[in-house]
């Protein structure tokens, strides 16, 4: 990561000597962007091409930094450790008066995804209804489509979430939970949709062992938040970059990669859905 | 082992090149079943080696409830080609975890996973704390103790148990099921190589030890091919290139050449035993009759002779008696031919008696072109009958003149030495075959009475009676007679 984090820093040196920073806010100590495994965030190659992307337009050095638990994220992005993150949106409700919200990824062509609940491709489950019993596997408990919903979805059904099925585990991670059914260790995974779609496109093999039974209705696309403290100028300069990335040929291609669209100004209203599940499931208690 | 081949020439061979396979096949099997043995020692040895190496994370995510850490380390890099079957055991006795998830669920009882495991075992003996990573063990998983038969491809040998401990306390159990299905190509590459290898050797020493194997018997096949000719016919012709040596063979070649000498031997004594009879029953036969014919022969001349002298005859008488008196003196002539005797008033032999012979037998050469080769050794006077040797000499000279063939050659060689009396008469021609020498000695032989009278019966008689030997030999073309008389024997006067 230092070594990353040096040629980031020589590069945005160099384009700064030259004249081509845009004279916006004179820092230059990196944003510490931080990744959850709401996107696929194993792909180092494509990471260190984005950063070095999102360095060029910001006039700043980007370092990434991964968990592999949303918590841990969300824990360094609300006590200060990171400037940014991207995060699912129940967190993001959780949290919202902390937090500013950056931008919103479009995901074929809306700032929305759902919720996939996912068996193996050669068992006999048609629905989640089938799945009473079984093993199941969550994504990761700060999940809205890996935790959330389907846990809403059985307190509409009338069930017990948490007795509704014979065993659940967390996978920490929506590929973890494609994995672990197609493998046999769960008999059904709540997965993002938007994971899963992208895994069929780039990972055939792995997606195609699993069969979708339920997609959820949809909610706002895990968001790019801001940290508490975070000047208002950073979180306008990345608002601006993000939303031109689909503009330039290189940002385009990144994209491409992500599967994504581009980005979007969205308000926070494009999470309702997500805060009132989240407060029929915990009571409006949290903060 | 009545599958073998009577014949050593095959059965040597063919029992070597059975015990060169033998050898080589439980050469190669014993080779293979220890590399078998190494392989799976190895593999129970890494396979404790990785659960000693995957405890502390295991035991941490039991107590942390997170199976998903679990399976993730339990299925390790290499998903497909994993070395064992791992179940992680929680303190309950259900799986936690296995890299065979579809096989081993998540929370089924162990005794419903593997029934055929002792399930009462766990936590039985937990032991004196921090000792039970020491408890591991390694155990072979006996065939049909309730392994079901759809998985028999993959049919686990042995099983390891690993107790799990945090701080002295059992919180659960790894479980390791091994199958030789991991290593079993690479054991068969080596099966394969051993028997290239085996064979590769066999194809070399079979050849040898067929050659050799040949070798040793055939000594052993001559040997009774001697045999069966020996009993066959004749053993002087039994001519065999018997196996010499100092091995048994050999001297069991020697053995049998000088058994059959000895065989020879007395073959050769009693047929000369039977001719030796025969010739004097014969002999006594015609002296018998000889003496019968003589005595009232002699009476008849007598009273012819008596009656021509008391009254002269007339003219037609003196015919009719002359007539007789030649009749019965050629009987008389023809008998006393038979009759050899020793008579008690013969004189000493002279060298000059044997001049004497030579001067009479040439003129009645039938051959005059023939060479006669004379050698005459006889110095002085022997002590032996002279009329008796001169005739024995003549008769075998005059039958060796008549035999030699134009521009032949005979030749005598006479020679005292050593108190005998040494007679050699051969001549050249064609050689005399071998039936007709063995009756050479009898009077009036059927096969050619008119060529061959009672000369050499004759010269036998009168060497039976000087207690002498005659025989002969035809040999190279040359026919040899050849006479030993014993010198002072038998009444001799002055």
């Amino acid at each position: 990561m230092n070594q990353l984090n040096r040629r980031v820093f020589t590069r945005f040196a160099l384009a700064a000597t030259v004249g081509l920073g845009c004279g916006v806010s004179a820092s230059t100590s990196p944003l510490r962007f931080g990744l959850t495994p709401v996107i696929l965030d194993d792909r180092i190659a494509f990471l260190r091409e984005w950063g070095v992307w999102l360095s060029a337009h910001l006039g700043r050095p980007v370092s990434f930094v991964q968990r592999s638990r949303y918590r841990e994220i969300l824990d360094l992005l609300l006590r200060g450790g990171l400037d940014l993150a991207w995060i699912c949106g129940y967190p993001y409700v959780q949290h919202r008066s902390e937090l500013s919200l950056i931008a919103v990824p479009r995901f074929q062509g809306q700032p929305l995804y759902r919720s996939y609940i996912v068996v193996a491709a050669d068992s006999s489950f048609g629905s989640l209804e089938d799945l009473k019993g079984g093993l199941f596997a969550w994504s990761d408990p700060d999940s809205n489509s890996g935790y959330l919903y389907p846990r809403y979805r059985l307190t509409q059904l009338g069930q017990d979430p948490d007795r509704y099925f014979q065993r659940t585990f967390f996978a920490w991670g929506h590929r973890h939970c494609v994995e672990a059914v197609a493998e046999g260790l769960a008999d059904g995974a709540a997965v993002d949709g938007y994971v899963w779609d992208t895994l069929a496109l780039r990972e055939p093999a792995l997606a195609g062992r699993t069969r979708v039974v339920l997609r959820s209705p949809q909610f706002g696309f895990p968001p790019l938040v801001g940290a508490p403290g975070l000047p208002s100028g950073d979180v306008d300069a990345l608002r601006r970059v993000l939303l031109a990335q689909e503009g330039d040929e290189a940002g385009r291609r990144l994209l491409g990669e992500l599967n994504l669209d581009g980005f979007a100004a969205e308000g926070p209203g494009l999470f309702g859905d997500i805060a009132h599940m989240a407060e029929v499931l915990n009571g409006a208690g949290r903060p | 082992m009545t599958w073998l081949p009577a014949s050593y020439r095959r059965r040597l061979p063919l029992s070597l090149s059975i015990a060169a396979v033998a050898t080589a096949v439980l050469m190669a099997s014993a080779l293979g079943l220890q590399t078998l043995k190494n392989l799976r020692e190895d593999q129970g040895r890494n396979a404790l080696r990785l659960g000693h190496a995957m405890s502390d994370v295991l035991v941490q995510a039991l107590r942390h409830d997170d199976v998903w850490l679990a399976y993730s380390l339990l299925r390790g890099p290499e998903r497909e080609a994993s070395d064992a079957t791992w179940v992680l055991v929680d303190e309950l006795g259900r799986v936690f975890a296995s890299n065979r998830p579809a096989r081993y669920r998540v929370d089924q009882p162990l005794a419903e996973a593997l029934p055929w495991l002792d399930a009462a075992d766990i936590g039985a003996d937990a032991g004196p704390s921090g000792e039970l990573v020491g408890r591991a063990r390694l155990e072979p998983i006996e065939a049909g103790i309730g392994w079901p038969a759809d998985a028999d491809q993959d049919r686990p040998r042995r099983f390891l148990r690993l107790p799990l401990a945090s701080e002295g306390t059992e919180v659960g159990e790894l479980i390791a099921l091994l199958s030789d299905a991991p290593f079993l190509s690479r054991f068969f590459e080596v099966l394969e190589g051993g028997f290239l290898v085996t064979f590769g050797v066999l194809a070399v020493l079979l050849p040898l030890g067929w050659l050799w194997g040949r070798r040793m018997a055939a000594p052993l096949a001559t040997l009774a091919e001697c045999m069966r000719r020996a009993g066959e016919g004749d053993l002087r012709s039994v001519e065999c290139p018997v196996p010499q040596g100092e091995s048994e063979i050999g001297q069991l070649g020697q053995r049998f050449q000088e058994m059959v000498a000895a065989l020879a031997e007395k073959q050769d004594l009693e047929q000369h035993m039977l001719k030796f009879e025969r010739l004097a029953a014969v002999g006594r036969v015609a002296a018998g009759v000889a003496h019968e014919i003589n005595n009232p022969l002699g009476g008849m001349l007598m009273a012819i002779d008596t009656f021509r002298r008391r009254q002269p005859a007339d003219p037609r008488t003196g015919q009719l008696l002359d007539l007789l008196d030649r009749g019965l003196q050629q009987i008389q002539h023809a008998v006393s031919a038979l009759l050899v005797e020793a008579r008690l008033d013969s004189r000493p032999l002279t060298p000059q008696d044997l001049e004497d012979v030579r001067t009479l037998a040439q003129p009645k050469s039938g051959d005059p072109e023939a060479a006669l080769v004379w050698d005459n050794g006889l110095a002085g006077p022997l002590p032996l009958p002279a009329n008796l040797v001169r005739q024995l000499l003549l008769n075998l000279m005059l039958n060796a003149l008549k035999a030699v063939e134009p521009g032949g050659r005979v030749a005598v060689q006479i020679a005292p030495d050593l108190g005998v009396l040494s007679m050699l008469v051969e001549n050249t021609g064609e050689p005399m075959p071998h039936d007709r020498l063995d009756r050479l000695f009898e009077p009036y032989p059927s096969r050619r009475p008119d060529r061959q009278g009672l000369g050499l019966w004759v010269c036998y008689q009168i060497c039976s009676q000087l207690g002498g030997t005659i025989e002969a030999q035809a040999r190279d073309g040359i026919t040899r007679l050849r006479v030993r008389l014993p010198i002072g024997e038998g009444p001799i006067h002055d």
